[in-house]
């Protein structure tokens, strides 16, 4: 690291993110918030656990995590030297923003600090090998999400919306983003599509069809799931027991079942595909 | 279905840099220019897009010092005059191919 200059710190600039133990890394954003992102992250995630793949879930929205308490984990991260080994829960590991804030507490940080706080953040925690690290990415086109389309190793990105257009719009800009930066979008996953009745489990459809559909034909990529707003999701997110694993059988657990065997197979088609260069001038 | 993409750097001599690229070109750059095209906020202005960078303050025998990937749409360089803030979209640096058949085009 010594080349000459008194100012120069080694291999400065941006910090890489670097994830050798892990095959598959997959962004899970949206371009607007409250399209229920962090479920279909939650859900997908174990549903790919039940696989038989193993699996870990970094909750990136540094400013409001909600993961913990939708997961249902209370226990803190153990620190084990300089790195810190995320708790599991349904064979699902989890490292959030929130295990190292009170619940109560507000993060207010400017962009540069986000940025810092984000790589140390997924540089030193003890994933282990894994088949897949879903990132719940924070709702919007910001520093976190530049940070991370940057610099870490992604295999692809999925991208949540619900169908109204005002969703769609935001949405497009996300996948923008992540154009611009040259990661592969694996697919759409329309949410909130339709409301399954508590008492005839019929489905009314309380938005606009057919968004999802649409933005995927538009930006020709794959419309990977189209799940309807059940009750039931909603409650066990908030007693943190996911519907695939507190209500199995029910019509949206079995979409995300498929849904994980389609992540699956889109994945597979690109990685290995990202292989970083370095090259030291002599 | 695969965006460019450099998969290879090679260093070509003292001033050279070579990049195999995903869809099997062979581009060429002198390393000077390529500190020259550098498009950063310190090196271009933000809004006007005018070249800050003056030619002159640049060492004629600036070299890298080190070059990664940025993600995977760009490379970054350490130069030895201690500039490190540019980022070379592989878009950005393909069009600026110095190979004989790219200049020609």
């Amino acid at each position: 690291m010594s080349h000459g200059h008194s100012h120069a710190k080694g291999p400065t600039g941006p910090q890489k993110i670097s994830l050798p133990r892990i095959r598959n890394v997959i962004a899970v954003a949206s371009g607007k918030g409250g399209v229920g992102k962090s479920t279909v992250t939650i859900n997908l995630g174990m549903s790919l656990a039940k696989t038989g793949a193993k699996v870990g879930i970094l909750d990136a929205d540094i400013y409001g995590p909600s993961l913990p308490m939708m997961m249902g984990i209370n226990q803190r991260p153990e620190a084990k030297g300089e790195r810190v080994v995320p708790p599991q829960k349904d064979g699902v590991k989890l490292m959030s923003m929130g295990f190292l804030v009170e619940e109560k507490q507000a993060v207010v940080w400017r962009g540069p600090m986000v940025h810092g706080a984000l790589t140390q953040f997924l540089n030193q925690v003890e994933w282990g090998d894994l088949d897949y690290l879903l990132i719940d990415m924070p709702p919007g086109t910001g520093d976190a999400q530049l940070t991370i389309s940057q610099n870490a190793p992604l295999t692809g990105a999925i991208i949540v919306t619900t169908p109204q257009e005002i969703s769609l719009l935001d949405a497009r800009r996300g996948l923008m983003m992540f154009q611009n930066v040259k990661v592969p979008v694996l697919g759409v996953v329309e949410n909130m599509a339709g409301f399954v009745c508590s008492h005839c489990n019929g489905v009314t459809k309380i938005f606009r069809q057919g968004g999802g559909s649409r933005i995927a034909s538009e930006m020709n990529i794959p419309l990977l799931a189209s799940i309807p707003l059940d009750p039931a999701v909603a409650e066990g997110g908030d007693k943190g027991l996911p519907i695939v694993i507190g209500n199995k059988d029910s019509e949206v657990s079995k979409i995300y079942t498929q849904l994980a065997k389609d992540v699956i197979a889109q994945a597979a088609i690109y990685e290995g595909g990202f292989r970083p260069l370095r090259l030291e001038w002599k | 279905m695969s965006a460019l993409a450099a998969v290879e750097l090679r260093q070509m001599g003292p001033s050279n840099l070579g990049i195999i690229w995903n869809d099997k070109h062979n581009s060429i750059y002198s390393v000077r220019n390529l500190r020259l095209e550098c498009k950063c906020a310190n090196c271009v202005d933000e809004w006007t897009r005018a070249k800050i960078l003056k030619p002159e303050s640049v060492p004629a025998d600036v070299k890298p010092v080190l070059i990664e990937s940025v993600g995977r749409y760009a490379l970054q360089i350490q130069w030895s005059d201690g500039h490190n803030t540019g980022i070379y979209p592989f878009d950005a640096l393909r069009a600026l191919c110095e190979c004989p058949t790219c200049k020609k085009a």
